[in-house]
């Protein structure tokens, strides 16, 4: 076995390519006419934007009555799709401000794109409580507007919470972004030859000239973001967690929620951007920036958040014949062996144990079983989701009141939809705006940093 | 010296240019060659008065403007009406034989809710759920509106003076021909109708009057003809009864008068008094709602009854400790040794010391104890059922029975007008309100004799099936518009009065009939009719000392009149009748009982959709019939709900999906009538199944059973849409959580009488919310679960005075049922045999209601003095409140159901009238729930304000508790001391459904005390 040597840092990028090389290779697929893939790419995903338009039109012109729900079901693909997006959401926010603040240089390669997967997330998730209600063109009355019949919000709802954890974590999260791409804008604008894409290049780099001071700025900027994203990180699916975790209904008053839907949320997030970048590396021929070290670090961090999942679901059981509470141990016992036993074997063998495959670096290390796992990760997150939501209200306290759930086309659609939303949304920001940062890796290529020797 | 001014360079370069061009005032636009007669035609003014005039013409055109009629305020108001303030008028129900007395609210003219007359002795004040939902046939926008002329299979309206003199027309013609006028009609308890008829007999010689109820008891009538020779049939007195012994009766839910008997059962329920529970064995084969209230329910087949019977008897004329010895014991004892106890509880898998303990409770209890046999058992169990009440000296406990005044057809008299028809004799049928094709057996014929009859004339409110077989239909008035006079044949006169003018210019039947009689059409003929009879017939006889008028007026007034012929009379049997009737131990061969439904009367409400989404009380399916079969059956024959089964009887098919329900008895398969009608508009049409397809005139006669059917599996589904999931009672993960969770909380009443059943409390509560102090009027319920038997009049009740839409068939299978109460239904025990507990389920107004902190609006809400408030403006649905709200009393308009349901059913403009004006009329999206009928508080509240005092709990009564027959609901304010709402709330048996969330629900549940001695409890 040979011996590493831990004194030399090994090499993010591979091929030691100069800086132009660096602004090659990320600029291409900006400046040259996408393929006809991208196009299909593209027609793909917006067929599905339209199948959820199409489906959200006619909820909204026929009411909620067309989706699954019921009594006592009220919220089914409505919040699972909110808090599954949301969670896809925290992994961008964990790369490029937790391991920013950790000195992770691996994370250069992929933070950019994160981040917008993030803002992106951010958004499909934000669209769902806004079309969950009952009249949507009334929901001007989630927010503190000021109003002259003295209407104010409840702020003891966990609603309204959520309100302005997504706000500010949509926020906080674009401005983010969008000061880490200033340095790349300007690389840009001084590259591009068309005189319409300079202007804009030119309006949104802010006048960088890559000026000592500039940079001086912008690092202390960029500090004080990240900072700022760190405690969004954990705090956003804290609340979205408290939607469930202040109710009275046995499985979702839990005080796990918290850390075990932050946990969750990375680990599918990790999942989606690893999904998403194998991708885009192949396609963009960025397999030197997007390296398999980084493709395999992030299949680590699925390994230990998949597995702190699990713990989460082996310790509500834990808790629930702990407590001695019969109705919670009900409501456990349920999800594994009740009417929706079927989702919760999904869950659990998708989130803990397909992932635990990570432990075998020949797996860690080959695209495709890491691409079919990080699918059957978001299949599960996804399905964690539902579990907590439908299974929960599905049998609660009166055996009279249960139900079954079962979605129509039009929950499919939209969640279709959502999907379709993203990747638009996503394809759209690889021809526009470069997916990998550029001043960062060049930060980090071989020869960048100054030498004293 | 010639200064030279210039203004600019150039003109000072070259000022001849300049001057030139100073000239032309235009110099780019207008040239020279500048033609005004080459433009278009359009001055400016013209093009100014054109804009001017399409501007005009176009916002004309875009108002929404629609001539809304005139609107006049009161120059005269009308007398005793005032806007915003209900009058109530007292009449008579018609939906059954019972005749109950009714309220009738009307608000500015229009009624929007019937109630029960407190004044009335039939009902005393409480109606049943059909009645409550009958108000919705006022408004039926599909009522007929005008005569209908069948033109060979084309119906064309025609006037209704034209139909009168066609009709009349037809009668002068079979007159002349000396053929049969025959009409049908339901039973005749009106005795100024039944004069009217006479008039019309005496008139038109050939005319004889057919009358029927659906499903009529034939052998128990003939039993008691036989057992009590020329004596008048009586009902049963449950108030007098300390044992009840029920053989397959559902005398709590439909059969006789069960408003009256749910209320009389229910004053030996009392646990204030102990020591005058009533002890209640119930046999049935259907697992019915009187089962389900029984202290002891056996599941016994059909074909048993006899032979149980003649055990009982057996043992209890061999006990020598009977009472009364006016009968020739040693003929009896001869008679019944042949039923030997023991081998009928072996044969039954009865357990003995049941039917023992059985014996000797009816032995002790002698002249107290009550046995009542069911309408579909046969002439000898009823025979036999008699003659043990009488030998056990119960027959003081009979009470009388309404009988009309008119007598009733036997199915032989049809089966002659058939034969008639047939022989071509019969010249014209009128049909008085009645369905035949429907109701009578099949194999009279009346289908196709019918359409052999030259004139058919029916008397309709609403399509039905008979009305396809008319040749003619003339519309009639509903109850509500009409006068009428009832007459139990006994002692009590009831008045019907019309509420509102007739919708569509309709005529009650009654004077459509006296028209014929008197030769000419004339309005408020029966009116004055009725007046000058009862000035005649029944003021002449009363001895009131005032004058008609008066008397008139209070007895409209009152609704009723109740004569002072209070005469006792002692019943003589006759015990040769049972000397020669052949008893058999009967035959446990696959047998089909036909039942009684519970809300649809006899079918005539099948277009009611309120009706039909009542959940049936046991197994909470609605909008559909269906086979009950046990599950051991169903194992056996591997069917499970849903399935379609193919019934052959006789070779006769019948198609039907089955439905496992627990406790009913061995080989057996019940389904209720009423469903399955063709053309009865567009709720009712092909709602369930019709099982009396296979019935003929001779199994109608003798009970509705069937035996020696047999099933074949098809392989299809169907699908009945319940509003609960069923388990097997075998699953034991989810068996008896009820009982675990202490939602239902039960002891026996030996258990409650010694002290030792306590029910679950949870003392100790803490809570990190302040409490908060209620210091005026706080509203609570206390609902007594023993009283209440779940017969669903409240759930009608609270349907029609809070506007609560109707969703559907496919909405209940979607699980979004919008009632503001329900009837919860919980089995526990084994799937053979289990108990079977009621508990009505509403929101429970919790001090710290979960609903009310996650709400993100405040659309949810407390009010000062303790409701949980909707405040439906406001409300965005985000449906976190219901996900939160423990026991899900919570309703989500997931659609505009007033507009989704049948498309659009409920908008249709008759049915907005149907609305009560003081509950807001919920659009899509909106949560609801129940209100503790806060505009009766408010109401309440702005008459006391009024009369300047303070408003005090007891004068608030919700629209479920006004509507109970057991009166197990209580409403009032817990403040005041002396409530009967705090009493109870306080009682020892009080409890709170979930009480350990400590969320201070203020609906207190008193615990069922089923008296069984402990040893039977499992």
């Amino acid at each position: 076995m040979n011996q590493i040597d831990y004194t030399i840092e090994p090499q993010i990028i591979e091929g030691n390519p100069t800086q132009s090389q660096v602004n090659d290779a990320i600029a291409k697929p900006l400046e040259t006419k996408p393929t006809w893939k991208y196009y299909l790419a593209l027609g793909i995903s917006v067929s599905m934007l339209l199948t959820g338009a199409i489906c959200l039109g006619y909820t909204f012109y026929y009411g909620l009555g067309l989706w699954g729900i019921n009594q006592p079901i009220g919220w089914a693909f409505d919040i699972v799709n909110f808090v599954f997006w949301v969670g896809i959401g925290h992994a961008g926010t964990l790369i490029s401000a937790i391991l920013f603040l950790f000195r992770q240089k691996w994370r250069t390669g992929i933070a950019r794109f994160a981040e917008a997967m993030t803002i992106f997330a951010v958004m499909t998730a934000g669209l769902f409580p806004l079309i969950h209600t009952g009249r949507p063109w009334l929901d001007g009355y989630l927010f503190p507007l000021p109003n002259q019949h003295h209407l104010w919000v409840n702020f003891t709802s966990p609603l309204i919470w959520d309100v302005f954890a997504v706000s500010t974590y949509l926020t906080v999260s674009f401005v983010f972004w969008y000061i880490g791409l200033i340095p790349d804008l300007a690389i840009l604008r001084d590259r591009t030859k068309s005189k319409v894409k300079k202007i804009i290049y030119s309006i949104f780099s802010l006048g960088w000239r890559h000026s000592n001071t500039h940079w001086h700025h912008y690092e202390m900027i960029y500090l004080v973001l990240a900072g700022f994203a760190t405690p969004l990180v954990l705090s956003v699916h804290t609340i979205v967690s408290f939607d469930f975790a202040v109710s009275i209904l046995p499985g979702w008053h839990t005080t796990i929620f918290p850390p075990y839907f932050v946990a969750g949320a990375v680990f599918s997030g990790f999942a989606m951007v690893q999904n998403v970048l194998i991708v885009i590396r192949k396609i963009f021929d960025l397999e030197h920036i997007i390296t398999l070290d980084i493709l395999e670090k992030m299949n680590k961090v699925m390994l230990a958040t998949g597995m702190m999942v699990g713990y989460a679901y082996g310790m509500e059981f834990f808790i629930a014949w702990y407590s001695g509470n019969p109705l919670e141990s009900f409501v456990f016992i349920n999800r594994a062996f009740g009417n929706y036993a079927w989702a919760y074997w999904i869950m659990v063998s998708c989130n803990v144990i397909f992932t635990q495959l990570f432990w075998i670096k020949k797996i860690r290390r080959s695209i495709i079983p890491m691409f079919i796992i990080g699918v059957l990760v978001n299949v599960g997150m996804w399905f964690e989701r539902f579990v907590i939501v439908v299974t929960t209200t599905s049998r609660d306290f009166l055996p009279t009141s249960w139900d079954y759930f079962k979605p129509t086309l039009y929950d499919i659609g939209i969640l279709i939809g959502s999907f379709g939303l993203f990747f638009t949304l996503v394809i759209l920001f690889i021809r526009a705006l470069p997916v990998v940062s550029i001043s960062e890796v060049k930060a980090i290529l071989p020869n960048s940093q100054p030498k004293h020797h | 010296m010639d200064k030279k001014i210039w203004k600019s360079l150039d003109e000072l370069k070259f000022p001849v240019k300049s001057q030139i061009n100073k000239q032309i005032e235009f110099q780019d636009s207008v040239k020279e060659e500048f033609d005004p007669n080459q433009l278009t035609g359009i001055s400016r003014r013209k093009f100014l008065a054109i804009s001017a005039a399409s501007f005009a013409l176009t916002t004309v055109a875009c108002t929404n403007y629609r001539d809304k009629g005139e609107i006049v305020p009161y120059n005269q108001k009308p007398e005793n009406v005032l806007p915003g303030k209900s009058n109530f008028y007292a009449s008579t129900c018609t939906g059954c034989s019972n005749h109950c007395g009714i309220l009738i609210k009307t608000r500015e003219g229009r009624p929007i809710k019937v109630d029960g007359n407190p004044d009335h002795p039939v009902n005393k004040g409480k109606i049943c759920a059909t009645a409550q939902a009958s108000i919705l046939n006022l408004f039926n926008p599909e009522r007929y509106k005008k005569p209908l002329k069948n033109n060979n299979g084309k119906w064309e309206e025609i006037e209704f003076l034209a139909a009168f003199s066609s009709l009349l027309g037809a009668i002068n013609k079979a007159a002349t021909e000396g053929k049969e006028i025959a009409i049908i009609s339901k039973p005749i308890f009106s005795p100024s109708f039944a004069k009217i008829l006479n008039d019309f007999k005496t008139k038109f010689p050939n005319t004889k009057i057919y009358t029927y109820d659906f499903l009529e008891p034939y052998p128990k009538q003939r039993a008691w003809m036989d057992f009590y020779p020329n004596q008048n049939p009586k009902d049963l007195d449950f108030s007098k009864a300390k044992i009840i012994v029920s053989l397959e009766s559902n005398f709590l839910a439909n059969e006789g008068n069960f408003v009256r008997n749910i209320s009389d059962f229910v004053k030996n329920r009392d646990v204030n008094s102990p020591q005058n529970f009533s002890r209640f064995y119930s046999f049935e084969s259907d697992l019915t709602l009187t089962g389900a209230n029984a202290d002891y329910r056996i599941p016994l087949h059909p074909s048993q009854y006899t032979y149980l019977l003649g055990t009982l008897i057996n043992e209890i004329i061999n006990s020598n400790k009977l009472l009364v010895n006016n009968f020739p014991l040693e003929q009896l004892r001869s008679k019944f040794s042949i039923f030997k106890l023991n081998e009928f509880v072996k044969e039954n898998n009865i357990e003995l010391k049941l039917i023992k303990r059985l014996v000797d409770d009816l032995l002790a209890n002698q002249g107290s104890s009550i046995i009542i046999a069911g309408d579909s058992l046969n002439y000898e169990a009823h025979l036999l059922t008699y003659l043990l009440n009488e030998i056990l000296g119960n027959s003081a406990n009979y009470r009388p029975k309404a009988l009309p005044v008119l007598s009733k057809s036997s199915l032989e008299e049809f089966s002659i007008l058939s034969n008639s028809i047939q022989n071509g004799t019969v010249g014209l049928i009128i049909n008085l309100d009645c369905n035949p094709i429907y109701h009578l057996p099949k194999d009279l014929g009346f289908q196709n004799n019918f359409k052999k009859v030259s004139d058919v004339f029916s008397f309709l409110e609403s399509e039905n099936e008979t009305a396809h077989y008319s040749t003619t239909i003339i519309p009639i008035s509903h109850n509500f518009e009409s006068w009428g006079d009832y007459y139990d044949g006994i002692a009590v006169y009831s008045l019907a009065q019309p509420v509102i003018e007739p919708l569509y210019g309709t005529y009650q039947k009654e004077s459509i009939i006296l028209a014929l009689v008197e030769g000419k059409m004339r309005n408020d003929n029966y009116h004055k009719y009725l007046k000058e009879f009862w000035e005649k017939e029944i003021f002449s006889k009363a001895n009131t000392g005032v004058t008609f008028e008066q008397f008139w007026f209070s007895v409209l007034h009152n609704g009723v009149f109740v004569s002072s012929t209070t005469k006792t009379e002692k019943l003589v049997p006759d015990f040769s009748k049972v000397q020669n009737i052949n008893i058999s131990k009967g035959q446990k061969s696959w047998t089909m009982v036909l039942k009684k439904p519970y809300f649809l009367a006899d079918g005539r409400f099948i277009n009611n959709p309120w009706l039909l989404e009542i959940p049936h009380p046991i197994t909470k399916v609605t909008w559909d019939n269906y086979l009950a079969i046990s599950e051991k059956d169903a194992n056996a024959l591997k069917l499970i709900s849903g399935d379609l089964v193919e019934i052959v009887y006789n070779g006769k098919k019948f198609e039907v999906p089955i439905f496992i329900v627990p406790g009913i008895a061995e080989k057996t398969l019940t389904i209720e009538a009423g469903f399955g009608q063709n053309n009865v508009g567009t709720i009712g049409s092909n709602v369930g199944f019709n099982p009396l397809v296979l019935f003929t005139k001779k199994e109608l006669e003798t009970g509705y059973v069937l035996s020696n059917i047999s099933i074949n599996k098809l392989d299809r589904k169907y699908k009945l849409a319940s509003t609960v999931e069923h388990h097997s009672l075998n699953d034991t993960f989810v068996k008896d959580l009820h009982k675990s969770r202490h939602i239902i909380q039960e002891g026996t009443l030996e258990s409650y009488k010694n002290g030792k059943f306590q029910v679950h409390r949870i003392k100790e509560k803490m809570s990190i919310i302040p409490e908060i102090k209620y210091t005026g009027i706080k509203w609570a319920m206390v609902i007594d679960l023993n009283k209440c038997v779940g017969c669903g009049a409240c759930i009608t009740a609270c349907n029609v005075e809070n506007n609560v839409p109707v969703v559907g068939k496919d909405q209940v299978i979607r699980g979004r049922e919008m009632q503001w109460i329900r009837i919860d239904t919980y089995f526990s025990g084994s799937p053979e045999n289990p108990e079977i507990s009621l508990q009505p389920m509403l929101c429970q107004h919790c001090d710290d209601a979960p609903c009310e902190n996650v709400c993100p609006v405040v659309a949810t809400n407390h009010s000062p003095d303790g409701l949980n408030q909707m405040v439906y403006n406001r409300c965005v649905g985000t449906r976190y409140c219901s996900n939160n709200c423990p026991y899900k009393v919570r309703r989500f308009n997931f659609f505009d159901f007033r507009n989704h349901f049948a498309n659009g059913f409920f908008y249709q403009d008759s049915l907005k009238l149907l609305n009560n004006p003081e509950v807001t009329v919920r659009s899509r999206g909106v949560m609801e729930k129940c209100t503790f009928c806060i505009q009766r508080i408010t109401d309440a509240r702005h008459t006391a304000l009024a009369e300047g005092r303070e408003l005090k709990g007891s004068e608030v009564k919700t629209a479920c508790q006004e509507a109970c027959p057991a009166n197990a609901i209580i409403f009032g304010d817990m403040n005041d001391k002396n409530s009967e709402v705090s009493y109870w709330r306080n009682h020892q048996l009080g409890y709170f459904v979930l009480e350990e969330l400590n969320i201070k629900p203020n609906v207190t549940y008193i615990a069922k005390l089923r008296n069984k001695l402990q040893e039977d409890k499992a």
